[in-house]
């Protein structure tokens, strides 16, 4: 079994993501809570939601770069055979 | 009904006003409810130390539960007790050793000592008596519903009209803090525009009470018998549906209604379950439904509006915004996009998505404890006005002031009430007849 490098660039580069989803998530926070005219102490009581929230859009952020990942694999397979 | 202590009631008229949340001049309070009128503070002061003279004419577990409500008032003493049937003549001398009895009820009404006498009779007594009673020059306090015919609520309204004396019908939800408060809440526009009620009143329990014997049966179980009675709707919806105009403010124009004996198949005469719908002139209803063999849903009267509904009979109201609970804004926004998505799948359309009933934040109507009444009692609830609108009844006949808008409110209930017994029996819209108008009533 090959040991597992993560090198301090990829790390940047998975907090960086992750904070992206973070802002997103709080931002979806900020707009609910000026829709739903919701008090803006939510801001802090909803901050479970928010981290869910964050969690969920950065799996759907590795769902997209796997299946990048993967149609990009396979351009390659197909056009090395060629 | 066996002895019981005296009931510790207070029942201090001026302290009810107050708990009511009674500013000077209380024009908030006395514009839902002008009947308190007369039990202000300053009308109490006139009272001095005055008693009411009262004479009881029916004295069984309803004309029991009514004397252990006066026995413990400071302005009024009972001085006369009526009824043909000796045990209970016999308990109630119990309680009142010095009253002299009766067993004619016109004989007592010749008495000069009696300022005032309360009716606890079958329904079928009730005009009669009352109409006598007036006659005799006795301030009148008669057990609900007012009368077992229209025509005979007609006498009555036309009597009192004419008389100078006070009479009172035990309407009791309008002297019920819960009810009033609730009402205010409701003219206030706290639940929006009323855009429906529904009162409904279950038991589980034949109405039977034992009989020494046989030949004594229709006189103590009347209520099972038309002669005597008019069943469900006057002996309990004629409550809901005077709830129902109340808040409304108008009456129904038409009723249309089903009842049948379901269940208690023993001899009687009247339905043991009833379905009504009653129409108001603007498209509003009241759908109401009684049935006494079966207690799951107990008893309510609930006013539906379109920010809210009020539960007066549990003194609970909920806001419409507050369904599913009070919501975050994050909450809100993700329930959205998911009703979203539900709406999006194309198998079945919208009813694939379930409907079903949402969770509100309940909020009381009273601050503190209150009583509810559960709707079992055959006899009456607890702290449910009766023992306020007793006590009202003997201050009106020191003062000799008649209540504003309770005969009216009586008279109203009992003709929705027979209405309804009359769709059901025709099976047919009943539209509520001009003859029996009365200007109080409003349509539209």
């Amino acid at each position: 079994m090959k040991d597992l490098i993560i090198t301090s660039r990829q790390l940047k580069k998975e907090i960086y993501i992750f904070s992206a989803c973070f802002v997103a998530a709080f931002l979806t926070n900020i707009v609910s809570i000026i829709l739903f005219k919701t008090p803006w102490y939510e801001v802090f009581t909803q901050i479970g939601y928010v981290i869910f929230i964050a969690l969920f859009l950065y799996l759907l952020v590795i769902l997209v770069r796997v299946i990048a990942y993967m149609i990009r694999k396979l351009i390659k397979q197909i056009t090395h055979g060629n | 009904m066996s002895k019981k202590k005296s009931k510790q009631v207070d029942t201090s008229l001026r302290q009810f006003i107050k708990d009511l949340g009674y500013v000077s001049g209380g024009a908030a309070l006395l514009a839902t409810t002008p009947w308190l009128q007369s039990f202000t503070p300053d009308k109490a002061k006139e009272m001095k130390k005055e008693k009411a003279r009262i004479g009881f004419i029916g004295t069984g577990s309803r004309g029991t539960y009514n004397i252990h409500a006066v026995l413990s008032l400071q302005h009024a003493e009972i001085v006369a007790l009526c009824d043909i049937y000796p045990p209970n003549l016999k308990e109630a001398s119990g309680l009142c050793p010095n009253a002299k009895t009766y067993t004619d009820y016109r004989k007592m009404l010749e008495s000069a000592d009696i300022d005032g006498v309360i009716i606890s009779t079958p329904l079928y007594l009730h005009a009669p008596m009352t109409l006598d009673a007036l006659d005799a020059g006795k301030h009148v306090y008669c057990e609900k519903a007012m009368a077992l015919t229209m025509e005979e609520c007609k006498a009555v309204y036309d009597a009192y009209r004419k008389t100078d004396k006070v009479l009172y019908f035990c309407v009791q939800r309008m002297f019920d803090k819960k009810y009033i408060k609730g009402m205010q809440m409701i003219h206030s526009g706290l639940i929006g525009e009323i855009v429906g009620e529904r009162c409904h009143w279950f038991r589980n329990h034949d109405w039977r009470r034992p009989v020494p014997s046989p030949e004594l049966e229709r006189q103590i179980n009347w209520r099972l018998y038309r002669d005597y009675s008019a069943g469900l709707m006057t002996e309990l919806a004629s409550h809901q549906l005077e709830v129902c105009c109340w808040a409304m403010q108008m009456v129904p124009e038409s009723v249309i209604g089903t009842g049948d004996i379901v269940y208690w198949k023993d001899g009687r005469e009247v339905y043991d379950s009833v379905n009504l719908v009653y129409h108001y002139s603007n498209g509003v209803k009241i759908n109401y439904e009684s049935l006494i063999s079966n207690k799951f849903n107990g008893m309510e009267d609930q006013i539906l509006g379109n920010k809210g509904t009020m539960n007066l009979a549990t003194g609970i109201y909920y806001l419409e915004d507050e369904a599913g609970g009070k919501k975050s804004g994050i909450e809100q926004l993700i329930g959205q996009i998911g009703n979203k998505l539900y709406a999006s799948v194309p198998a079945a359309g919208p009813s694939w998505r379930p409907e079903t009933k949402e969770k509100y934040i309940p909020h009381t109507i009273l601050e503190g404890e209150f009583h509810v009444n559960d709707g079992l009692s055959m006899i009456g609830a607890l702290k449910d006005g009766s023992d306020e609108i007793l006590s009202a009844f003997c201050q009106a006949c020191i003062t000799g002031e008649k209540g504003k808008n309770i005969v009216e409110e009586a008279y109203l209930a009992t003709m929705l009430c027979h209405l309804g017994n009359q769709a059901m029996a025709e099976q047919k819209k009943i539209t509520f007849p001009e003859e029996y108008k009365i200007p109080y009533m409003k349509f539209s």
